[in-house]
This record gives C-alpha cells, sequence and structure tokens, in this order.
C-alpha cells in the first residue's frame, strides 16, 4: 500500500476502511470457518474489523495488510471457539489418498524425470492469473472440492501471508504435517492452471 | 544427483528459503541443468503470488454491513 494511502487510512478515514473491507471481507471468511464454522464465520469476521478499525493507527506497515487483518480474525476466531467451548474443525488427517490422486505423479518417468513438464504460461500480473473468467469458475469448483485441511492452510499461508507458527498455534498442527497439506494444495492449484494454460480449457 | 521429482517435492521450501544449505545448493544445482524444473520454480513462484488475489471482492451489502457495525460501536 502507497504511504500516503496507509497515512491517510490510519487516520481513520471511513472511505477507504471500506475499501480495505471490500478487498479483505472474503479472504477472512475463509480464513475463519475451519477455526469457527461458516455459520459463526461472519460475526468473528465483523468483530475482526471492529477491532481493526479501533487498532489501524497503531498498523506499523511491517507486514502486508491482509497478513495483519488475517492475525486479527485468527485470534478473533480462537477466541470465539473458547468461549464457546467448541471443538475445533481442523483435522490434518483423512486425505492421504489425496495424495496419489491429484499430485503431480503422473507428470514424471519412473526415474522420476520429466514425462510432462509445465506448459509456457502467460503471466501479465499476480493480480490477472487465476482471476480470468473461465478460471475462476474452476478455481471455485476447485477449492469447493478440496479437502478442508488443505485448504485451511492455503488460505492461512498464501492469502493471508502468515506464518507457519501462528498456524500450527491456531490449528493445533504440526509444522510439517502444515508443510505437507500446503504442497498438496498448491500442487491441485498448480495442475488447474497449468491445464489451462496448456488447452485454454479446465 | 536430484531427479525432477525430488526438485518439485523440495520447491516449497526452496520458495520460503526453509531448507539446509546443502539441499539448497543441491536445488541451485539442478536448477541450473534443468530448464522444466526452472520454468516449474517460476511459475509455481508466481502462482503463490497470486493466490491472495484469487477471493473476489465483497458486495456493496456486504461492505456496508460491516461498516454500519463500526459505525454503531464508534464515533465514525
Amino acid at each position: 500500500m502507497e504511504t500516503d494511502k496507509l497515512a491517510q487510512l490510519k487516520s481513520g478515514d471511513p472511505a477507504l476502511f471500506a475499501e480495505l473491507v471490500r478487498d479483505h471481507h472474503r479472504a477472512l471468511i475463509a480464513l475463519t470457518v475451519p477455526i469457527v464454522g461458516i455459520s459463526e464465520a461472519e460475526e468473528v469476521v465483523q468483530n475482526a474489523w471492529l477491532k481493526a478499525y479501533q487498532a489501524i493507527g497503531s498498523f506499523a506497515g511491517k507486514s502486508a495488510i491482509r497478513t495483519w487483518l488475517g492475525s486479527i480474525a485468527i485470534n478473533e476466531a480462537k477466541m470465539q471457539r473458547r468461549q464457546r467451548k467448541r471443538e475445533l474443525l481442523f483435522s490434518d488427517h483423512g486425505d492421504e489418498n489425496q495424495n496419489t490422486k491429484d499430485g503431480l505423479a503422473q507428470r514424471f518417468t519412473e526415474r522420476g524425470h520429466w514425462q510432462h513438464p509445465p506448459a509456457h504460461w502467460h503471466m501479465d500480473s499476480p493480480e490477472s492469473l487465476l482471476t480470468g473468467e473461465q478460471l475462476a469458475e474452476c478455481l471455485e469448483r476447485l477449492l469447493t472440492a478440496m479437502p478442508d485441511n488443505q485448504r485451511c492452510i492455503l488460505e492461512m499461508r498464501d492469502a493471508s501471508g502468515l506464518s507457519f507458527e501462528e498456524i500450527c498455534n491456531a490449528l493445533t498442527v504440526s509444522a510439517s504435517n502444515a508443510r505437507v497439506l500446503l504442497h498438496r494444495a498448491r500442487t491441485q492449484l498448480f495442475k488447474l492452471v497449468d491445464h489451462y494454460e496448456e488447452t485454454g480449457e479446465c | 544427483m536430484l531427479s525432477c521429482r525430488d526438485f518439485v517435492n523440495n520447491a516449497d521450501r526452496l520458495l520460503d528459503r526453509d531448507l539446509r544449505v546443502s539441499t539448497r545448493i543441491a536445488l541451485q544445482i539442478h536448477l541450473l541443468l534443468c530448464r522444466h524444473c526452472r520454468r516449474y520454480l517460476k511459475q509455481l513462484h508466481r502462482l503463490v503470488e497470486a493466490i491472495p488475489f484469487m477471493h473476489n471482492k465483497a458486495t456493496e451489502e456486504e461492505v456496508r454491513k460491516v461498516m454500519d457495525c463500526i459505525h454503531s460501536h464508534s464515533n465514525l
């Protein structure tokens, strides 16, 4: 974020704050669903926005604003779960079969060299890579079908930039399991984009 | 000698700079020799950069709801 805009935001400009809500609200909802469930995520994120608004003056700009907001939302979700004595919905088991089905295993020869190497992607900007109309629909389908635990780590680490330390702490998962789940999630996304770039379809 | 499959399995950690020096050097050497893995790593990196943008923007209704709540709790 540009310095001028950040200074304006920190001074409490409501129009700029609304812009922040517009850009990050959906990501924060996706981030908290695995912790508190879909029915409570909206309330949790609402509370997180309130806290963010009250604390925006202290945002130092050292991390991305999404990461700062994500940490607030995760803390809010953890607090709500504790208060309501809910079980954590996240589990790091249960998708072992996904690895062979959704990995890149079939793209290699027996000796581990590329048999079907990646296509050449046309990449203009990070903003545009996943947002093409047709691809966006397929992406939505892929994310919906993705095991919850993989999607959860993808949202936390890649969509919000949280550290593995924060992730492990919020989900009581080991760093090595979190990494395996993240690798599987990224691989599915990679295959989707690669197929789309190669064939124009997904 | 590392295979391409080994490279792909370690590429996430390479991007996160979370590898022992010896493994990182082995991956860097593999990269020098393998254009497919160079392309894989470059595109994986771009994909990871694109993930924060994969969510749609909130609707005006959603934004209004959040801002109304903030308004009712503060002197906005």
